[in-house]
């Protein structure tokens, strides 16, 4: 190298680090103002994207409007936008002005907000909480019956009319860890929902974090590609989905795993699978790799006490978390890539036989990063394909769903799973871009 | 270049035989499987780009025959409401043809007795042709055959019960 061209090299870096404190300020006040924007507007409710809901966040109105698909899509695309710029920047030389403290505070900020706003996007909550009270209040078992069962309960006429009928797809575990929020009434439980979520989201960012470390990679770039993605903080927390609960026992299974405890890890994935039962795949991609009976007798182990408790409490159907699995499959949503394929080659929409297309698939993606595992290859990273897998051959495809990989996408060294979980995450928001080019009133 | 775990992580199986312990290192040969693995991924990755850009276009179309659909029941029936329901379904997903209800008198959407209208065709002057319809009781929310009533036009023959 010349130099003269060292020289112009060494003035760009100057120069783009006299900006990038300035750049990432601006990114940050782009991200929290995308997001109070959101939860302020949400919080006057009566739109189309805010669930019908008590009013919890009552102080927030009088100061903004209606949220309206166009100023939601507008603010969503101001958020990835941001977010964006402020990877870019983690990414260059000029990324290093980006302090711990700062990066704290930053994913803080956002959580705090739509922890104080209403409940976005989703009616999920409801159904958690109408399980709950099901089993709590009305001694009706949530693995037999629908919400309809308790028709005259506060919390029925908010639960997703889709929902209505259809018993709880959740884990035993989940299902007993909402069950102390059902007396508290139906606010009570929806602060507790929320609450459970800014947990279990503070500890999934901090074993990130203690994760990305260990594996010698910056724990500030993880923590902000986790913490200010605008699917985690808008999709995941705004709903207050238990999703982050899982992501909190996977994490810490990888942690665990890290430190050499491997019973305990597998005990912990065990743990997040009687959650929601989409973690279990990391089960054998870590006894693959560690080769010892520790993380087989771990599992066993949990899996014997969660199966046992899931049958004393709840019954047969209270383990059968297969039959969940199965049912859940077989549904359809617009935003999965199978339907959008399927209109792309002329076809109205999802067929059964694409199903079962879709199954063989995952099952070879399965196959052959099991192969690569037991050749070596990083297991935590395997497992994140697999998760990324599973949410794009999904049929029903939320957008919560494709935050599974990306916890375990910024602590490992294969950077292809990081852009394409974020290329997947874009799709997804590109997806929801229609209203903006022709409004629905 | 390896993607196995670093060696942060400690590693059991010290007992097990060489072919069967855990490894540092990914074997050799990745290399050319790590190249396949790209050129799928990136295909896969034009698959979904392409797909979803088509339909946000074809989703945008819909929204526009929506929205003459819309604009269709408020000149038809002079009210200005814009708490009117859409089925897509009912006629054929595929069809591009609707079925659109509203309130025939102000209130909460479905509170009172609802027209229904058939609507098809070409958007011109940002409506489409109305070919038929019938009410429905108010607080119905799923437009089921026994629930209607005063079918008219040409379109809806058989869709009202008697």
């Amino acid at each position: 190298m010349s130099v003269a061209v060292e020289g112009e090299l060494g003035f760009a870096r100057t120069r783009s680090a006299h900006w990038a404190p300035a750049l990432a300020t601006l990114f940050a006040l782009l991200l929290v103002a995308a997001t109070a924007e959101i939860v302020i507007d949400g919080s006057l409710g009566h739109s189309a994207l805010i669930p019908k809901s008590p009013v919890i966040a009552g102080w927030l109105q009088g100061i903004g409007e209606r949220l309206g698909y166009r100023v939601f899509l507008i603010a969503i695309l101001v958020f990835s936008a941001a977010y964006a710029g402020l990877l870019a920047l983690l990414r260059s030389s000029a990324g290093a002005v980006i302090s711990k403290r700062w990066a704290i505070v930053l994913v803080g900020a956002l959580h705090v907000i739509v922890f104080a706003g209403p409940i976005l996007l989703s009616t999920d909550v409801f159904s958690y909480i109408a399980y709950a009270r099901m089993g709590v209040e009305h001694g009706i078992n949530p693995y037999l019956h629908g919400p309809i069962a308790i028709v005259n309960d506060p919390v029925f006429q908010y639960v997703g009319s889709d929902w209505r009928h259809v018993a709880t797809a959740y884990g035993p575990l989940y299902t007993l860890i909402s069950y102390p929020l059902a007396p508290l009434g139906l606010v009570g439980a929806i602060w507790g929902m929320k609450l459970e979520a800014l947990l279990a989201s503070a500890g999934t960012l901090a074993l990130t974090w203690r994760c990305a470390r260990e594996r010698e990679l910056n724990p500030i770039t993880a923590l902000l590609v986790v913490g200010a993605n605008p699917l985690y903080v808008i999709y995941g927390l705004g709903g207050a989905h238990n999703d982050l609960i899982m992501l909190l026992l996977m994490m810490a299974a990888v942690s665990l795993t890290f430190a050499g405890r491997d019973a305990s890890a597998a005990a912990a994935v065990v743990a997040g699978a009687l959650v929601k039962a989409t973690v279990g795949v990391l089960l054998p991609f870590m006894v693959l790799a560690r080769r010892s009976l520790a993380p087989v007798l771990g599992a066993v182990a949990a899996l014997a006490l969660g199966l046992l408790v899931g049958y004393a409490v709840f019954g047969i159907h209270g383990i059968d978390i297969i039959a969940a699995l199965n049912r859940d499959a077989a549904f359809v949503s617009t935003d999965s890539f199978a339907n959008e394929i399927a209109h792309l080659f002329g076809k109205p929409g999802v067929f059964p036989v694409d199903h079962d297309l879709l199954k063989a698939a995952l099952v070879l993606i399965v196959l052959h990063l099991l192969w690569r595992t037991w050749r070596g290859y990083d297991w935590v990273a395997a497992s994140g394909w697999t998760l990324l897998a599973i949410s794009v051959t999904s049929t029903w495809l939320l957008a919560w769903y494709i935050l599974w990989p990306l916890p375990l996408a910024v602590v490992v060294r294969d950077r292809r799973l990081l852009a394409a979980t974020l290329f997947v995450q874009a799709l997804f928001i590109i997806h929801q871009t229609a209203p903006l080019f022709a409004p629905v009133q | 270049m390896t993607e196995a775990a670093t060696g942060a992580e400690r590693t059991p199986g010290g007992r097990l035989p060489g072919w069967l312990r855990p490894r540092d290192h990914e074997l050799t040969g990745s290399g050319r499987t790590r190249l396949v693995e790209t050129t799928l991924l990136v295909l896969a990755g034009l698959l979904l780009a392409i797909a979803t850009i088509n339909d946000v276009v074809r989703q945008t179309h819909v929204n526009q025959r929506l929205i003459a659909d819309e604009r269709t029941w408020r000149a038809y029936t002079g009210h200005d409401y814009h708490n009117l329901s859409i089925d897509q379904q009912l006629l054929g997903e595929s069809s591009r043809r609707e079925v659109i209800c509203g309130n025939t008198s102000p209130g909460a959407p479905m509170e009172r007795t609802q027209l229904c209208l058939e609507i098809w065709g070409p958007t011109v002057d940002g409506r489409r042709e109305v070919h038929g319809g019938w009410y429905l009781r108010a607080k119905i929310e799923d437009d089921v055959r026994a629930d209607r009533y005063g079918c008219f036009g040409p379109a809806p023959q058989g869709m009202c019960p008697g």
